[in-house]
Formats: structure tokens, C-alpha cells, sequence
């Protein structure tokens, strides 16, 4: 039969430990544009931003390079397109978050999180991992439609 | 407390030497990280592509998934692939072995509540809405019923993300799909948990080592505001939301159990005991009140790994 354990977090046990903000670099830009489009040149159609993606003089799409700011992180992303204004894929380049930085330690979690004190030591602290309340991705899904908006005619 | 800053120099499995990839999936981020191999950007697409699938085939809001079709279909009988028609199986069975607390049929209170789109017709009582038939075949037991799998398929698509990369031979990874995710390797993977009252805020830590860990809370904007949102699950008994819990984590052997067990912990608080046990699952949530539940094997696991 399992057994419960409980514990009240008064908050005035609670400490904060100051940890810097929680960002990953998944891709370069240039990297994005090899895996989108293997084996293709990229001819810059707008500075930083749009490119035609060709192999042999045939069109194979645009490479779309945008950003997402909100109030507490940002994210880089890139749209590719096919020539017929579709979306190949799209890959997350940069997350920036801030949550984790402050990680709380109530004399209750001191207990609770006893075991793994040496196993979070032997992975890295640069792999953070979050479970909990789900990021929303609808910022995405509107800035994918904005850059169709804009960009997904350009081969037609 | 776990000494934040005091591991650099440890030794073992570090972030940077993962190969990590995120897009954009299930109305979450969804990051995949493996050991560098000559395979892993294959492997990588592969495990995206069973995402993407699992998304294609379960979404509530694309007219052509299986769900939809489903939903739309009265009560005859709709061919589903063999994918859905094993989340659904897995699906009546949670059903059944928790009274009934997990429930696929909820989908017209989330729509009167404004969590997912379209007319929730008349109200009806929330029942075994599905039959499975021979052949992959399943029906709606009554025309005006609805259902959702939101609270399952999400997991379901980390383990088949995770059956790619293992079928393409990686031996090291880790898939997250906003919260929900599974670690595999010889190394155990640390996961923050999100205060689900905050979810700025870190509330634990746990490793998880070739297991699944998912969470239930709220839904957070994070180009909005900190606020959690109402979270999304309904207590079928009263088909209301859950408001005396603010939040749930499970760690199971696979991902779509541990998803589907946050519901039934966030309902059933301490009486999920005996489905956790059956399932081999441990739990933690955290009520209304701030006050925090654990099982007692919560981090039991961990040890293993070391």
C-alpha cells in the first residue's frame, strides 16, 4: 500500500538561491539552414532575416529566421518553406527563460530532495530539465503564421 | 538542498556534450537531446516526426486527426491507426482501474469552459464514451458524445519519440514535451519541477533514470505573465475543474501512464495510492494549501542510479 508522506511549506523558511537564467542554443542559423536544406546555397533575400534556399539553379525553398519576445524570455526560431509556400519544418534555435532562477530550499526540501543531493551533482547543472504548468508554444503558432503571411508566396 | 553552482566540475553526462533540439509540438516546446553519434540528427528527425505524428493522428482541433473523425462520426464504427487505437485501449483501462476518474469524455466541459474550441452541445453525464471494436475499428457508445486525449497523448508521444531514437540504435537521450518527458542512458537526468504556483520558481528536484516524469498544473503564457492559468482537468464526478490541487507530478516506466496518472492524482490526491501502485508509479502534488504530498518512494528511483 503506498504511503504518503507530507510536508507544510511555511514561506518563511523558504530561501532563494540566485542561479543564472535558463537559456539553450539548439541551432545556428547557419546550422538551421544545412538540416532544413541539405546540401542547398542560401542566397540572403532580406539582411539577417529571409533566405532563398537553391541547389543547381532550382528553387527549394525559404529559410525564415524570427523572434518571439515576451516579457520574461525570447526565442529564436526559423520557418522553412518549400517553393509552394508550405512549411518544411521549424526548428527552435535559441530559448531563453528566466524561471529557475531562484530555486527555493525550505528546511522541507532539505529532507525531501536528500537522496539525489550527489546524483544532480554528477549530471550538470547546464542540463535543466522542467516539469510542471506547460509552456504555452501559441506565441510560435502566431509568429509561423505572421511569417507565412509574409513569406510563404514567395515561390508561387 | 541540492548545492546549485558546485557541479562544473563533476564529472559525467553534461548538457553541452548532448546534441539538443526543440521544436515546436503539441501546443508545447518539445526538446530532444541525445549523445553525439553519427545517427543522432536522423535519429533526432526520426523521434520529431513520431511526434508530429502522434500529433497529426490525436489533436482535438485538426479536422483530420482520428479524434476528430471520431468525434464527428456518431456512433458507427471509424477505422483509427493502430497508434490511437492503443492510446485508447490504454485509456479505458485507466479508466476503469480509477473509477471512472480518468475519463476521455470530458472534452464538452472543456469546451464550455473555453479550453477547447467548439460548442459543447447539451450537457450529458460523463460515461465509457468509447467502444473498441475488432480491427482497430472503435465507435462512440452515443452520438453527442466528445472526446479529447489531451491528457494522455502528449506522453504517448514522448515514449514513441523515445522508441525512435531507440530504434535507430542511441543509447543516450532525453525527451521533453513541455514538462513530459522520459531519460534514457546510463546517467540519471536532473529535472526542476515547477512551483505550479509559480511556475517562475523552481519547488524540487529529482533525477529520473530511464523512467518517465510528467506534470500537471495550470497552463502558463510566458509572453503574458507568471499567472497559471485554471488548469485543465475536469474531476469527472462533478465535471469541474480540479481546484484543490494546484499540481501534480508522476514518475512511471512510460510516459503515457505518468501523464495520464497526474490526472488521477490531481483528483483522487492520496486516494491514488492504489492505481500508483499497479502502475508502479510514484507521485507528488502539491494542494491548494501549499502543502506538498509525496509517496514515499518519490525519490527512490534516484538511488538507483548511483
Amino acid at each position: 500500500m503506498t504511503r504518503w508522506i507530507r510536508w507544510s511549506a511555511p514561506a518563511a523558511l523558504a530561501i532563494s538561491i540566485t542561479a543564472p537564467a535558463h537559456a539553450v542554443q539548439y541551432l545556428s542559423i547557419a546550422q538551421a539552414q544545412r538540416q532544413a536544406f541539405p546540401g542547398a546555397t542560401f542566397a540572403e533575400v532580406q539582411g539577417g532575416r529571409v533566405w532563398k534556399a537553391e541547389s543547381g539553379g532550382r528553387l527549394l525553398g525559404y529559410f525564415v529566421f524570427d523572434r518571439v519576445i515576451g516579457k520574461h524570455l525570447y526565442i529564436d526560431y526559423a520557418v522553412s518553406v518549400d517553393p509552394s509556400g508550405r512549411i518544411r519544418r521549424i526548428d527552435i534555435l535559441e530559448y531563453r527563460e528566466s524561471y529557475g532562477g531562484e530555486v527555493r530550499s525550505p528546511s522541507w526540501l532539505a529532507q525531501f530532495v536528500g537522496k539525489t543531493a550527489g546524483s544532480a551533482l554528477a549530471v550538470g547543472q547546464d542540463i535543466r530539465n522542467i516539469s510542471g504548468a506547460t509552456l504555452s508554444s501559441e506565441h510560435i503558432t502566431q509568429g509561423v503564421k505572421r511569417v507565412l503571411a509574409a513569406y510563404g508566396g514567395r515561390g508561387r | 538542498m541540492v548545492a546549485v553552482g558546485a557541479s562544473a566540475a563533476a564529472s559525467g553526462l553534461r548538457g553541452a556534450d548532448l546534441v539538443r533540439r526543440a521544436r515546436p509540438l503539441l501546443g508545447t516546446f518539445v526538446e530532444i537531446a541525445v549523445a553525439p553519434c553519427a545517427v543522432a540528427d536522423a535519429a533526432i528527425d526520426a523521434a520529431f516526426e513520431a511526434v508530429a505524428r502522434v500529433h497529426a493522428l490525436m489533436s482535438f482541433h485538426d479536422p483530420q486527426s482520428d479524434v476528430s473523425r471520431l468525434n464527428r462520426g456518431g456512433t458507427s464504427a471509424v477505422a483509427v491507426d493502430a497508434w490511437t487505437f492503443d492510446v485508447l485501449a490504454a485509456a479505458a483501462e485507466l479508466q476503469r482501474r480509477s473509477g471512472g476518474l480518468f475519463n476521455i469524455a470530458v472534452a464538452p466541459v472543456l469546451q464550455s469552459l473555453g479550453l477547447l474550441p467548439g460548442s459543447p452541445g447539451r450537457a450529458q453525464p460523463l460515461e465509457d464514451a468509447v467502444e473498441l471494436l475488432p480491427d482497430r475499428r472503435v465507435r462512440l457508445r452515443r452520438a453527442s458524445a466528445r472526446i479529447d486525449l489531451g491528457g494522455i497523448a502528449k506522453g504517448f508521444a514522448v515514449d514513441r519519440a523515445v522508441g525512435a531514437l531507440r530504434e535507430r540504435s542511441v543509447a543516450v537521450g532525453l525527451v521533453n514535451a513541455g514538462g513530459d518527458l522520459y531519460g534514457f542512458g546510463p546517467h540519471a537526468y536532473t529535472i526542476d519541477i515547477r512551483d505550479p504556483g509559480d511556475p517562475a520558481a523552481v519547488m524540487s528536484r529529482i533525477d529520473v533514470f530511464n523512467e518517465a516524469l510528467a506534470s500537471t498544473a495550470g497552463r502558463v503564457d510566458p509572453f503574458c505573465s507568471r499567472v497559471v492559468g485554471d488548469c485543465a482537468v475536469i474531476d469527472p464526478r462533478h465535471g469541474e475543474p480540479v481546484r484543490t490541487v494546484r499540481g501534480a507530478s508522476v514518475r512511471a516506466s512510460s510516459c503515457m501512464v505518468a501523464d495520464a496518472l497526474t490526472k488521477i492524482v490531481m483528483i483522487a490526491r492520496e486516494d491514488a495510492g492504489p492505481i500508483l501502485d499497479h502502475y508502479g508509479a510514484s507521485a507528488l502534488f502539491v494542494a491548494e494549501t501549499g502543502e506538498v504530498c509525496a509517496t514515499a518512494d518519490w525519490q527512490d528511483a534516484a538511488s538507483r542510479a548511483h
